[in-house]
């Protein structure tokens, strides 16, 4: 895939690109509204990760300018502004989706990757890995072409741990992605380890090796073998 | 004036009281006279107001006048009157004449002075009375509206203090005085919390760095078991902060009012949403739910009332025991969330403000406050109470109406 990072800090740039970068994917990166608005006038992007808070510049003109030109470019809105009218406008405006800062990056990929995945739609609605299919709209498991029952969040800690797939995932990430910010941090994650015991399990009576490695005390990591 | 109403009767009484005297004196004097001439007692006349008997008397009587009672004939009833007692020799016989005069008329007269007169000075007071309140209350009124504003003066309440325009002097300066205070007030109100916004803000990106230097930092290697932990906590405390750091921003924005939109939001369903979303972390430490809910819609901003919502449903599991109950009730009028937890009455301490947790919590601390903060821009109440060793956290949806004088 093919990302555009529109960020200030380089701080937060280099990590994001480095997170892309080692999956195959070209990452492209501006550090300022001008740079920016140049590249996406040049190229076209798969998606395009948005700071909305520039020095030079508001972010949503950028988006403004994609609609305008009506190229057809994912754009994920990442802002310190935590603002609901900023989301909101952003969502107006007709970005794909809205991340707050701070944000897991497996959480920032698991959310590009869905863009992408719904811009490069064309009938196709399927999630593949070696031998497990993922059904986007109805929401369901087959391995090797049978179906195998999942929960929705085993459904979707899948689906989380596919787009990070050769990532540590940690279980801090996990729990926000199922639980939302409601989780609390203090409170063992005992119920994060017997959803991802189930998962394992299915998969592995599916016929699937084993995926889900555990990556001592911090999280887990899904790889091929 | 109850002093000059005694005089002026006292007065009027005296000088009637004189004429009659006069009258009696001069009926004297026409007896005397036609003794004088006659040398026999004239014949009693007797006419509408006057009567006047002789009668035979030993020795002469003390000339003087008296209050009496004088009987009118025609209309057959006794009526007071004033009497004069003298003495008239009519050969060598001493006569007592007993002159009596009707004072009804003087009575009345009195009477119906002192009525107007007493009619006049009330009607006069009266006016008197409502003139001065008029004017008075006309007067005052920018004084009392200051007033009643300053009584209502809120420091995070965005209505501005009214000016008062006044032609008094003094009022138009302590109407300055207060407009100028109540401004730099709200002015370093809004200063202090801009400062504690933009601070959160400024937190967010550096916060943001850390989380991904720390994301990026787990993808390098395999760490061994002292690293991995000390990542761990790293991980944790960078999310206590930053959940800490998202609650400041929340409750400043709730604060200033800056969540805008309603909607009609289903209540019940979004309880039910939540208590599946929290499935697993009741589950996890063996709490029984009890939920009872009605259909109840509330016209609110839905984020808000979702936060509201987790956030009491969270507390509820967070600070409960392993094998303890939730009950959730819903009514029309009222949510109440009830949970086992330690056995302590917390009414007595504030836990709706900032900070104040319990010594085991990790939470932000802000949940409570922020709760109550939604409630009170919806005009619920958020209240606590401890029974039965549970406790119990109640949102009245419809305030009793505060008495008049409050409102304002």
């Amino acid at each position: 895939m093919k990302l555009l990072i529109v960020e200030d800090e380089a701080g937060l740039r280099d990590s994001i690109r480095e997170y892309f970068a080692d999956a195959g994917s070209v990452c492209e990166v501006a550090g300022d509204f001008e740079s920016a608005l140049q590249k996406i006038n040049l190229y076209r992007y798969d998606c395009i990760i948005l700071d909305i808070t520039l020095p030079d510049g508001n972010g949503l003109e950028i988006l403004k300018a994609l609609k305008r030109h009506r190229y057809p470019d994912g754009v994920l809105i990442v802002s310190a502004k935590n603002a609901l009218d900023d989301r909101l406008k952003g969502l107006d405006l007709g970005a794909d989706d809205y991340l707050s800062k701070p944000f897991h990056l497996s959480e920032l990929r698991a959310r590009v990757t869905a863009i992408i995945r719904r811009k490069s739609f064309d009938g196709n609605h399927l999630v593949v890995f070696n031998e497990i299919e993922l059904d986007l709209l109805a929401r369901s498991v087959a391995v090797n072409g049978v179906d195998v029952k999942f929960t929705k969040k085993e459904y979707d800690l899948l689906l989380y741990f596919i787009a990070n797939k050769g990532k540590v995932v940690t279980k801090n990430a996990i729990a926000e992605h199922l639980w939302g910010d409601s989780i609390d941090v203090s409170s063992n994650f005992d119920f994060i380890y017997s959803h991802i015991k189930n998962t394992r399990k299915k998969l592995m009576e599916a016929g699937c090796p084993d995926y889900i490695q555990m990556v001592y005390g911090m999280g887990y990591k899904f790889s091929e073998v | 004036m109850l002093f000059t109403g005694i005089v002026y009767y006292w007065a009027i009484t005296m000088i009637l009281k004189g004429q009659e005297n006069k009258d009696l004196a001069e009926e004297e004097q026409e007896v005397f006279s036609y003794v004088n001439t006659n040398h026999q007692l004239p014949p009693e006349p007797k006419s509408n107001s006057q009567h006047t008997t002789f009668t035979v008397v030993n020795s002469p009587v003390k000339r003087k006048f008296v209050g009496s009672v004088f009987r009118n004939e025609k209309e057959g009833e006794n009526e007071p009157g004033r009497g004069l007692i003298t003495n008239v020799t009519v050969n060598g016989i001493h006569y007592k004449v007993f002159i009596v005069e009707s004072s009804v008329e003087t009575d009345d007269l009195i009477q119906i002075i002192f009525g107007i007169t007493i009619g006049v000075i009330l009607i006069l007071l009266a006016i008197l009375f409502m003139v001065n309140k008029l004017v008075l209350s006309r007067i005052w009124q920018p004084f009392y509206s200051i007033l009643e504003q300053l009584k209502s003066f809120n420091v995070s309440n965005k209505a501005e203090i009214i000016p008062q325009r006044s032609t008094i002097e003094e009022f138009t300066e302590l109407n300055n005085a207060v407009l100028t205070m109540s401004s730099r007030v709200k002015s370093e109100y809004n200063d202090l919390k801009a400062f504690t916004e933009n601070a959160s803000h400024e937190l967010l990106t550096p916060l943001a760095i850390i989380n991904s230097k720390l994301d990026t930092l787990v993808q390098t290697d395999s760490f061994s078991e002292r690293q991995s932990a000390l990542l761990n906590d790293l991980y944790t405390s960078v999310s206590r902060l930053t959940r800490l750091n998202q609650a400041m921003l929340l409750l400043s924005r709730i604060e200033n009012q800056l969540i805008p939109g309603t909607e009609p939001v289903e209540l019940d369903e979004l309880i039910n949403d939540n208590i599946i979303q929290l499935h697993e972390l009741y589950t996890d430490k063996d709490i029984r739910l009890t939920v009872n809910l009605v259909h109840k819609t509330l016209n609110a901003n839905k984020y808000l009332i979702e936060v509201l919502v987790s956030n009491l449903l969270i507390n509820a599991i967070r600070h409960n025991v392993s094998k303890g109950e939730i009950a959730i009730m819903l009514t029309d009028e009222k949510l109440v969330v009830e949970n086992t937890g330690i056995p302590q009455d917390l009414s007595g301490q504030n836990i709706f403000k900032r900070f104040n947790k319990s010594a085991g919590s990790e939470g932000s601390g802000l949940g409570l406050t922020i709760s109550n903060q939604i409630c009170e821009n919806y005009g619920f109440r958020l209240s606590y109470a401890y029974k039965q060793n549970k406790h119990a956290f109640m949102v009245n949806f419809k305030l009793p109406q505060a008495p008049d004088f409050l409102q304002n």
